[in-house]
């Protein structure tokens, strides 16, 4: 039986989907068998950022109404064993799909992979509630900025009222801002939000790109980014995560205690 | 503390401080769910109670929601005039 972790935020815009295809993509190398779910009915994205919208024939709604079976409508990624993508309807509503529908369709999913990643809608409204309603665990994405913060607070609020245990990730860091004290830091941002770090991604141009051309950042591995997204998937498939030796100086060291640099875990 | 040591400087907190201080503070409020007109509703009441006891100005009972770790803590506060603490053995109930 495969674990079911849903990838949530609150605030829009965060990286939700850009963090689903690369997890999704990087657990696929470590050998899991890795389905993800577009939860966005509506407003679907998870498809185009893996590059994968060409190949859409049915999609959740579809599932749900028994139109197809779940492993009908799953696309294979061609560039990995074991990924696979249950794209998001673009022409329904969030009440094409209910909670019910979702607990049942994520645990068949779960039954046959080691990992169903959803894609959660920004909001709290149904979209949220249908996109967790079969998770077994969360991952709640947040920047260091205020309002995505005080949204993901929220999220934090609703998961533990619904049993899910969220573990964060600082997406967009900026060590340079940080430094300048123009930037609140991944221990500011524990310490307001009070869950457990499961790693805090750099402020990385070449996500851009990788982005631009539907290639999870994590294929190529060379990014800053990409090795940060490669250490979380590790930690959510319980590996060990190999420390980097360097940061062990003096100077980091004074960082530490200045609030500048990982604490190390 | 970095900020610290810049404001030692400027006498201004970085951007980031200031950050913190007001996500501590909206999600103080956010977490209790007490919009503002109602929290102020609350202080009044509370006031007006501690006021039948102890002879205060209500206006100085302050309210302060403040959260440590995913726990928030309200806080009333208030300052009980001098006289009334020493008068206050054994009258000040009505």
């Amino acid at each position: 039986m495969g674990r079911a972790i849903v990838i949530t935020s609150g605030k829009g815009g965060v990286g939700k989907t850009t963090a689903t295809a690369n997890l999704g993509a990087a657990l696929a190398q470590l050998g899991k068998s890795v389905v993800l779910i577009d939860a966005d009915i509506g407003l679907r994205n998870l498809d185009v950022v893996m590059g994968l919208e060409n190949r859409i024939v049915y999609h959740v709604v579809d599932v749900v109404q028994g139109k197809c079976s779940a492993q009908k409508a799953l696309i294979k990624d061609r560039r990995m064993e074991n990924l696979w993508l249950l794209p998001a309807s673009q022409t329904d509503d969030k009440d094409a799909v209910s909670p019910e529908d979702m607990r049942k369709l994520v645990h068949e999913l779960k039954l046959s992979h080691d990992f169903v990643l959803i894609d959660c809608p920004a909001g709290i409204e149904q979209g949220f509630k249908n996109a967790i309603a079969g998770a077994d665990e969360a991952v709640v994405v947040a920047t260091p900025e205020v309002s995505s913060i005080r949204d993901a607070d929220r999220v934090v609020g609703l998961l533990a009222a619904h049993d899910v245990p969220a573990r964060l990730v600082v997406n967009r860091i900026s060590p340079h801002l940080v430094k300048r004290g123009d930037m609140l830091s991944q221990a500011d941002v524990i310490e307001i939000l009070v869950l457990e770090l499961l790693g805090a991604i750099p402020l990385d141009e070449q996500i851009v790109a990788t982005t631009n051309k539907g290639v999870p950042a994590v294929l190529d591995g060379k990014s800053v980014a990409a090795k940060e997204l490669v250490k979380i998937a590790r930690k959510l498939a319980g590996l060990e995560v190999a420390e980097r030796e360097t940061g062990r100086g003096f100077f980091s060291r004074i960082g530490r205690v200045l609030g500048l640099s990982p604490t190390p875990a | 503390m970095w900020k610290g040591i810049t404001g030692l400087f400027t006498g201004k907190p970085s951007s980031r401080e200031v950050a913190k201080g007001r996500l501590h503070l909206v999600l103080a409020h956010d977490r209790v769910g007490l919009e503002g007109g109602r929290l102020q509703e609350m202080r009044q009441e509370i006031a007006a109670v501690i006021a039948r006891y102890v002879p205060i100005d209500s206006d100085a009972v302050e309210i302060q929601i403040e959260t440590r770790s995913r726990e928030t803590q309200l806080t009333v506060s208030t300052a009980v005039p001098a006289m009334a603490a020493a008068g206050a053995t054994g009258r000040t109930r009505p």
